[in-house]
């Protein structure tokens, strides 16, 4: 129970710190930002494209960005076309039907909560290390309390942010979108940043992981996006290597060991692979923040 | 004063190839407020760091408060530490930060309030209790380290450099809260200014090259009790006279200071009766321009073999 406390203590204090620092409120701002432009833009590039489909189809043009979309997403030949280029996948019998702007904004969340996480929080743990604040909290609590307080208190921000950019992207689509269109895509843009949160938790685990081994705030950033970049590449790597025949078994469990391994999980809308899924990414999480918390309950201070 | 609030026994921190302690044995009385005077690189900000268990040491045993070294789920609360060079989170304020300290420590959110407002007092700081603290001076910022040291009152506080960057307003205020709280709480206190740790302090510990190399009580090392020192006009001519005065005394005269240091034993007697039965023989003689009893810990400290 101590222990929990001093953990909720620090998770707070790390929240409100963040909340109370410049730094992070301008990557909130410019998160914001990119997610309103995102969705600004895919709906302009979206109906363009509508607009010219519908000319060469000579299809009436309804003026709905997303409709004729919608329409050849859901026909049959279509699907199977695409079923025939991406191979069948469960994931596709998920999404398909939902609506074009949805999963664009679903793709975008996704590829941006990586970044979001080194960015916001991959500096917290040496910038204390490096002023000596840690000192303070060093005699009040436990070296692993304070590591997963910082964990939690910067996933607390990280929902805040991934929540106001989905509010920001429901707010274009109201503006952009017949309000019933807006409405209905309202609850899905609000569960697809939900879903990108629960992804970032694994990179948030790695990136304050990282952060625990350096007294430098730039070294730990860099460290972070260089992993980023390693553990994105790996994946797709491991997926060609796993198509050759002869391929060891040890490479899908390799594949397992980084957060892309468990993404495609979260675009699933069956209960067992989300909530799998979901599981596997928060333990990979902490397993990263245990690693660095490890070292770090090692070392001097 | 009862035990020891803190033992550290051989205790070894390398750095490097050098040794930064050399095996320092030290014992910290309960209640006491001790100094630690040593040159720069002698070891006394390892020895807090060790002791507040930020540095692993490398051999050795620490016992604080009978409880084997430093550990935050036995101690926490119950050991405070003003470290050198270490930034208080600045965005936040300093009743924010301190009142988090405080709950940290296991207080109640009333008691966290009340012990909060006190420290904040003692330093007198509270007009700026909620400022950020980036917004606050050098000095302000020091004195929201040193309060955060007293929050909650913890049995053992280590502060290493309390007054330095302080101005003397505020510097008096803290020696006159510190002085206050001897005998109620085990302090130690680093610093290179031994007037403060000899106005401060009940006991001192001469640190060398990672070694304790003396530990006693102010008064003990320097002579406080068993030695005079007048600064006279002249040098007096008549000895016999004195020594009459002062049977089993014995005088020493340094004519560049123009000091007669008078040096007895407990037998003698104490410090006042042999200044009452000194001063008219020397009065007799010459003028006398100052009195002192002991050594000050500067020279004491000089005085020391290296």
């Amino acid at each position: 129970m101590r222990a929990l406390w001093h953990i909720g203590q620090t998770a707070l204090g790390e929240w409100g710190g963040a909340i109370r620092s410049r730094r992070a409120l301008v990557l909130l701002v410019l998160y914001l930002g990119a997610a309103v432009l995102c969705m600004n833009g895919t709906i302009s590039v979206l109906g363009k494209m509508e607009t010219e489909l519908a000319a060469v189809l000579q299809l009436p043009d309804t003026g709905e960005t997303g409709v004729v979309s919608a329409s050849l997403w859901k026909s049959k030949p279509f699907n199977r076309m695409v079923r025939s280029v991406v191979g069948e996948s469960p994931v596709l019998d998920d999404i398909t039907g939902r609506h074009p702007v949805e999963l664009i904004y679903a793709w975008f969340v996704f590829l941006c909560a990586p970044l979001l996480a080194v960015l916001v929080a991959g500096t917290r743990i040496s910038e204390d290390l490096r002023s000596g604040a840690v000192r303070y909290m060093l005699v009040r609590e436990t070296r692993l309390e304070w590591s997963v307080g910082k964990y939690l208190g910067q996933a607390i921000m990280i929902a805040v942010a991934l929540v106001v950019s989905a509010m920001g992207a429901a707010v274009v689509t109201f503006c952009r979108l017949p309000s019933g269109t807006a409405t209905s895509l309202f609850l899905p843009l609000i569960n697809w940043g939900l879903r990108a949160w629960i992804y970032s938790l694994a990179w948030l685990g790695l990136a304050l992981g990282i952060s625990h081994l350096t007294r430098s705030p730039g070294r730990a950033t860099s460290l972070g996006i260089v992993a980023i970049g390693i553990f994105g590449a790996l994946s797709p790597v491991v997926d060609f290597l796993c198509a050759s025949k002869g391929a060891p078994g040890v490479l899908t469990h390799l594949r397992m060991l980084v957060p892309a391994g468990a993404e495609m999980s979260l675009w699933r809308f069956s209960a067992v692979p989300l909530l799998s899924g979901s599981f596997h990414l928060v333990i990979l999480g902490l397993t990263y923040l245990m690693a660095g918390a490890a070292v770090f309950c090692r070392r001097d201070v | 004063m009862i035990g020891a609030a803190l033992i550290t026994r051989h205790l070894v921190k390398r750095r490097g190839r050098q040794r930064a302690l050399d095996g320092l044995s030290l014992s910290v009385p309960r209640g006491s407020v001790t100094g630690m005077v040593g040159a720069n690189g002698a070891g006394k900000t390892t020895w807090m760091m060790t002791v507040a268990g930020f540095l692993r040491p490398d051999a050795g045993e620490i016992d604080l408060l009978g409880g084997g070294p430093f550990d935050a789920a036995r101690h926490a609360g119950r050991l405070a530490i003003l470290p050198q060079d270490s930034e208080l989170p600045l965005e936040d304020t300093p009743e924010g930060t301190l009142f988090r300290f405080a709950r940290l420590q296991g207080l109640t959110a009333a008691a966290a309030r009340r012990s909060v407002r006190e420290a904040l007092e003692a330093v007198n700081l509270t007009p700026r209790a909620r400022a950020r603290i980036r917004t606050l001076s050098h000095g302000m910022r020091k004195r929201v380290m040193v309060a955060q040291c007293f929050v909650g009152r913890p049995e053992v506080v280590l502060l290493d450099e309390p007054l330095n960057g302080l101005d003397p307003v505020e510097a008096d205020r803290l020696r006159r809260f510190i002085l206050g709280r001897r005998g109620r709480q085990t302090i130690v206190i680093s610093s290179h200014n031994l007037e403060d740790i000899e106005r401060l302090c009940t006991h001192v510990a001469f640190i060398d090259k990672g070694r304790v190399t003396r530990m006693d009580s102010v008064a003990a090392i320097t002579h406080a009790t068993d030695r005079i020192a007048f600064t006279l006009a002249d040098e007096p001519r008549d000895r016999a006279a004195l020594a009459a005065a002062v049977p089993g005394a014995t005088f020493d005269w340094r004519a560049p200071a123009r000091l007669l240091v008078c040096t007895f034993d407990g037998e003698v007697g104490d410090v006042a009766s042999v200044n009452r039965r000194l001063l008219p023989a020397l009065l007799a003689q010459t003028d006398v321009l100052a009195v002192a009893s002991g050594l000050s810990l500067e020279e004491a400290f000089l005085a020391q073999p290296r």
